[in-house]
């Protein structure tokens, strides 16, 4: 088969062999020059204030580790490493405080650091120099973005952990006793709220063999429609899985509510309070139910 | 890997296979690491031999180099070699990042734009078959033509709509062989390659070499977020729920969530059983706007519904069941459309979005 | 295979193994009728918890089998309906009127409470534990 290509692509040609001359010859100088290099950028994030959460030795081990990922992207072309130990770093320095712009302002006082370097090293040869930073320059930018967007990102993903976590806290599911949960619901009860509570009283009926749940909505004012259906649903679910529900608390407001969108009282099992509540719970679970102060 | 003893006497394959010794040379000069040269020309004969029955005899040299060429840049500017697998099947883009939502709207804006470049009766033929759901049969009815005419029409237009789409994001290419260069190569049609000489022009023009390779590539793209089952028997109905649940799931879905969705797709994919005895069931991922969903279409070529209020009612049953099928999967989803043509079909439409 | 029948004491206990499709569910209800007929059953439990749904064809052929089953003289229960499923069969708009207990343990439970004069199942329940203190 007869090739023929034109003429105009043999200097696109060179130009990318050049960039894969130029890249080793990069890694080398970066590697022999790798202690004092480390240091100027380590006084550099010093005099800059930056990372002052961290201790001096923290910020030299954390530099060292840094340094050498980069390096390593230069020479293999995957940030991937680079990636991973980003978001280790991420995750260890946010909870003290460290903010994006400390990330990147460290990252890019390195890229300066070396950039200086290599101007020093072919300052005499001006066509190289420009040669060399060709090379360099899209890596190092590329480093500095991938940086950035793993500390971002490794941050937004601890906010959306703690969201969670807050969330939960917010409807705990209680064992009171063997088969008998309790869910004291406080605050607005909204249609995400409502979702959730289902899923954790469903599967708390699951993880604790409930067969029993007071749901003591007391501190709760109010509820919309939408609401209320759900939690008309989440009793009726609860009792396909073989447990009571018993709603104590309800003000007259949404039993207003419950009433206009149809919802059979005499079917939902409601108990004036909360001590009612458990009485009832423990009555239907088979404990004899003693009051002391009615002898 | 592939070397010249595993592949059969097929003269365009026995081509590929010579070009080895070409492609080393090309990409020796761009790449120092033994094993990575060896690495690049294996992926991209596994290319050439994809793509061999969609491509020119004469195209094939030049379309070689440009391949191998791609995949020496792409190979610096992200993809370690090795990983080559794994990014053949997920997204080719970088990972999620801030501007993805503007990224996406671009997207819609092309599509629209691609859209627009069509041929009115293209489009609405295109349409009516991709959104609508219609068959080649009933389109060549209404457009008094034959089904296969109606298929080929199709793939020309679908061919046209990838070149105009890319078009409208990457802009208008440089020279004015570039457009017809590019459907040549995205429809597969070898004559006209060999009429413009498409090989040659792949080589020359940088813009046709770098946009070829999505023209390509589509496919693995295709399926990825969308499943489809035919659905004639029982044990259909199963499998349509279990993989619309992995589908859910891999949305973003909750347990929970994911199992009302699959209830809704077994009521639907059990109406298809019932009732038309042989249908398909398609689940698709949507994204708009930040919020993920699932789209769930059942579509069956049966007798169709004469009355969808009354099958719509609460208890209007057709074989002693609860009735509950349509309007419980209606109860189910956040969105609901049906419509049905007695003697041809009917179409369910539902969607569910995913609350954050 | 996807579902097993076996007989404790005067109970049946009846798990359906793996996602049924229709057919398989007619089977199933067939099955457990004539098994009941066999053994002369006074109470049936029904383990449900390997089903991945139950939509309105797989709830209506569950409560038409309880249904059928009081008929013969054996108390159904059902048990083992995963909360995403007993979820969503409320959110379909089902009315499952039949008994429920969590898991075998309690439905054994329950069909003992209900069936007096029971000898053979009650074996089992020393394991259970008693509730009346």
């Amino acid at each position: 088969m007869l090739m023929s290509v034109p003429d105009d692509r043999r200097s696109d040609e060179e130009e990318s062999v050049d960039e894969h001359r130029m890249l080793p010859e990069l890694v080398a100088h970066l590697r022999q020059h790798r202690t004092e290099l480390r240091e100027d950028w380590a006084r550099r994030i010093e005099a800059s204030h930056l990372l002052h959460a961290m201790t001096p030795q923290e910020i030299g081990s954390e530099t060292s580790s840094v340094y050498d990922n980069y390096v390593e992207v230069l020479e293999t072309g995957s940030v991937d490493a680079l990636q991973r130990y980003a978001r280790d770093l991420s995750e260890r320095i946010i909870p003290r405080g460290v903010e994006t712009d400390e990330v990147v302002g460290i990252v890019l006082l390195l890229r300066d650091v070396l950039a200086r370097s290599l101007f020093q090293k072919y300052q005499d040869d001006f066509a190289l120099l420009n040669r060399v930073l060709d090379a360099y320059e899209p890596a190092a930018n590329r480093i500095a973005n991938t940086v950035a967007v793993s500390f971002v990102e490794e941050r937004e993903r601890i906010i959306r952990e703690q969201q969670d976590a807050i969330r939960e806290l917010s409807t705990p599911v209680l064992q009171v006793r063997e088969r008998l949960l309790i869910l004291p619901i406080i605050g607005v009860l909204d249609a995400q709220r409502a979702t959730q509570l289902t899923d954790q009283l469903l599967r708390g009926i699951r993880i604790h063999r409930a067969k029993v749940v007071v749901v003591d909505i007391t501190g709760v004012a109010d509820i919309d429609t939408s609401v209320a259906n759900h939690l008309v649903k989440t009793v009726d679910a609860s009792r396909l899985m073989g447990a009571s529900v018993i709603i104590t608390g309800l003000s007259s407001d949404i039993a207003q509510t419950l009433v206009r969108i149809g919802v059979d009282l005499s079917k939902m099992n409601t108990i004036g309070d909360l001590q009612g509540g458990i009485e009832e719970a423990e009555r239907q679970l088979g404990f004899r139910v003693i009051r002391p102060e009615q002898g | 890997m592939i070397s010249p003893g595993d592949v059969g006497g097929d003269p365009l394959t026995e081509e590929i296979v010579e070009l080895t010794g070409l492609l080393r040379r090309v990409v020796g000069r761009r790449v120092r690491d033994r094993e990575a040269v060896d690495d690049i020309v294996q992926e991209t004969l596994a290319r050439l031999l994809a793509a061999r029955t969609r491509l020119d005899g004469r195209a094939i040299g030049p379309y070689a180099i440009v391949t191998a060429r791609n995949l020496v840049k792409s190979q610096w500017q992200r993809a370690d070699v090795g990983k080559r697998h794994e990014h053949r099947l997920a997204d080719t883009r970088d990972p999620v990042r801030p501007d993805e939502p503007l990224l996406e709207q671009e997207e819609a804006e092309a599509i629209r734009i691609a859209l627009d470049r069509l041929a009115p009766r293209e489009r609405d033929v295109l349409v009516a078959h991709v959104v609508e759901g219609r068959d080649t049969g009933s389109l060549a009815d209404d457009l008094a033509s034959t089904p296969g005419a109606v298929a080929a029409q199709l793939g020309r237009s679908r061919a046209k709509l990838r070149v105009e789409y890319i078009l409208a994001l990457e802009g208008e290419p440089p020279t004015r062989q570039c457009r017809p260069v590019l459907l040549s190569l995205s429809a597969g049609d070898r004559r006209r390659q060999g009429e413009l000489d498409a090989g040659y022009h792949l080589l020359d023009c940088d813009f046709c070499a770098s946009m070829s390779e999505p023209l390509f590539d589509r496919r693995a793209k295709a399926t990825a977020d969308e499943v489809r089952i035919p659905v004639t028997v029982d044990a259909d109905v199963v499998v349509a729920r279990q993989r619309g649940r992995e589908v859910a799931v891999q949305a973003g879905f909750s347990a929970t969530e994911a199992t009302v969705i699959a209830t809704a797709i077994s009521e639907i994919s059990r109406n298809i059983v019932r009732f038309a005895r042989r249908g398909e069931v398609t689940v698709t991922i949507l994204t708009d706007d930040g919020a993920s969903g699932v789209l769930v279409v059942a579509q069956d070529a049966g007798p169709g519904i004469p009355d969808i209020d009354l099958a719509l009612q609460e208890g209007h049953t057709t074989y002693g069941g609860l009735g509950l099928g349509l309007p419980g999967s209606r109860r189910l989803m956040d969105e609901f459309e049906i419509s049905s043509e007695v003697g041809r079909g009917t179409t369910v439409t539902m969607t569910k979005w995913h609350r954050r | 295979m996807f579902v097993s029948i076996l007989q404790q004491g005067d109970f049946l206990i009846a798990s359906i193994h793996a996602a049924l499709d229709d057919s398989e569910l007619m089977r199933f209800q067939k099955d457990v009728m004539a098994e009941i007929a066999n053994h002369r059953a006074k109470g049936v439990i029904i383990d449900v918890a390997a089903l991945d749904v139950l939509d309105s064809f797989g709830s209506w052929s569950l409560r038409n089998l309880v249904h059928m089953a009081r008929l013969r003289g054996a108390t159904t229960v059902i048990v083992g309906i995963q909360p995403e499923v007993a979820f969503s069969i409320v959110e379909l708009g089902m009315e499952l009127d039949v008994t429920t207990a969590l898991d075998l343990e309690n439905g054994l439970e329950y069909l003992e409470s209900v069936t007096t004069g029971h000898r053979a199942g009650k074996s089992m329940l020393g394991v259970l534990g008693s509730h009346d203190t």
